[in-house]
């Protein structure tokens, strides 16, 4: 039996390294003849050649584009940190990495964006801001201050002299850190990405968030902070990312980058939804959703589009 | 001696019984997320009953589950990364080009076979197997894209044909 599997292993081999041989295109006549001889010797080793070929066959009807940048996608495989984070790397869009990145000469500034928009700036002392889709900022470099008046902003400061980002719900002074807040009627959202931030609420003490924290600001002040994966690529990549989200949340998320409606039927609302979504092409995403779940896009217009359960779906 | 007389069914269940909780736990917290640990727990209890090893047998179980809870983890996230670049490459495809939507799922299901296949090569010698199954390029053209020598991409492609066939085996 061990013997056996040393003979088919061995076999193996040798299939391996003529194969090499034949396609390297260094074969000469001497080798065919020793290859036929090595064919004829025994079952074995016909048995490996032609597995050898099933194996090429396993490859050759792939379409090939899609296989190659699925196969050799970026990716060593060694740690899953660093898998994460490499997998968002490779899904950036190069040029949201290189554009869009306009300095702001002026020292006052009211900036806003489109539904589906993203901007990214560069402040008069280096600093950067980025803001989301719908989102409106004043920025006041003379007293240091941005007023974030709605939507969501990113902003990174690299001194040590504070920028403050102001808020319906409390202010937020950063240096040295990166963060993010995001605004809704009822409240922020501080997520700190680097470094550490101070939050002053407008109610109660003052607090510090630390890289990897988040917390909610509300009127009556700030909320508990709940750890998040600060190494997960968002919005500010340009990316939308869901893991085994419930597909009516990740709908109302996605929905705030459309201009015009997007609606669902309510037994879409817990289907779940895992993967990584490039914000530029929301129709794509759309798309995509219909080709992994059971579920089907009826678009009347591009502003008007209705998401359905799909019809003999098994 | 009796436990070696338990039907294997029987022991599993003691094992499951004693030690998900703790499986499950450790998996979540490597995981972030509480369905996915509780699917892999159960995916390694199911190959602990599947394979030949006598579970009365395990001196240490907690080990030998961790060891199979971490091949399952691991592949898990090459299946979610292959996916994701799959999607990725999907999505910047002209919609002309891209395959049917019931063609989209049968090919990643082809194409996590072939990376399970390729899995625990090296990257040189996985490029250079790619790159003349897929793109049909020949040894020399490999060896310039490497800037390696076409002796060595034939070494390359010897040992990526013995490692495929001998998964096989």
């Amino acid at each position: 039996m061990n013997s056996q599997t040393s003979d088919t292993r061995q076999a193996v081999r040798s299939a391996a390294q003529w194969l090499a041989l034949l396609e390297s295109g260094g074969a000469n006549e001497q080798d065919r003849v020793n290859l036929q001889r090595w064919l004829d010797t025994c079952a074995t080793h016909q048995q490996a050649w032609q597995k050898a070929q099933a194996l090429r066959q396993r490859f050759a009807d792939l379409p090939s584009g899609l296989a190659l940048s699925s196969l050799d996608r970026p990716d060593p495989g060694r740690r899953m940190v660093l898998k994460r984070a490499l997998g968002a790397v490779a899904l950036v869009p190069t040029a949201w990495l290189i554009s869009r990145q306009l300095p702001l000469d002026a020292w006052r500034a009211d900036l806003h964006t489109a539904t589906g928009e993203r901007k990214k700036v560069q402040l008069t002392d280096g600093s950067s801001l980025q803001l989301n889709t719908a989102s409106a900022v004043d920025v006041d470099m003379q007293n240091r201050r941005v007023k974030l008046i709605e939507g969501e902003l990113s902003l990174k400061v690299t001194g040590t002299t504070p920028l403050t980002i102001q808020t319906k719900f409390g202010n937020v002074i950063v240096s040295q850190s990166e963060v993010c807040v995001r605004q809704h009627a009822q409240g922020c959202r501080v997520s700190v990405f680097n470094g550490s931030v101070q939050l002053q609420p407008l109610q109660g003490p003052v607090l510090a968030v630390r890289g990897g924290q988040q917390v909610s600001l509300q009127a009556v002040g700030a909320g508990a902070i709940t750890p998040f994966d600060a190494l997960a690529p968002g919005w500010r990549e340009g990316v939308l990312m869901a893991k085994n989200q419930p597909l009516g949340d990740f709908l109302r998320e996605l929905g705030t980058y459309r201009a015009g409606v997007l609606r669902w039927e309510p037994e879409l609302e817990t289907l779940h939804v895992t993967g990584s979504f490039l914000l530029d092409d929301t129709d794509r995403v759309l798309a995509l959703l219909a080709a992994s779940l059971p579920l089907e896009v009826h678009s009347r217009t591009r502003y008007w589009v209705t998401l359905l359960p799909r019809k003999n779906s098994v | 001696m009796s436990d070696a007389a338990l039907p294997k069914e029987q022991t599993l269940h003691d094992l499951y019984r004693d030690h998900r909780g703790w499986l499950e736990s450790w998996l979540r917290r490597r995981m972030g997320n509480g369905c996915d640990a509780a699917d892999l727990s159960q995916d390694t209890f199911l190959r602990l009953l599947a394979s030949s090893q006598r579970i009365a047998d395990l001196k240490e179980p907690r080990a030998y589950l961790l060891t199979v809870g971490k091949r399952l983890l691991s592949n898990f996230y090459q299946r979610r990364s292959l996916e994701q670049a799959y999607l990725a490459a999907l999505a910047s495809m002209p919609e002309a080009c891209a395959p049917s939507p019931e063609q989209r799922w049968l090919l990643l299901e082809t194409l996590q076979a072939l990376d399970e296949l390729l899995d625990g090569l090296p990257r040189a010698v996985r490029r250079a197997f790619l790159w003349s199954q897929l793109e049909g390029l020949n040894y020399q053209q490999i060896a310039e894209r490497l800037e390696v020598s076409e002796r060595t991409i034939k070494r390359y492609m010897a040992q990526a044909y013995e490692h495929c066939l001998l998964v096989d085996l």
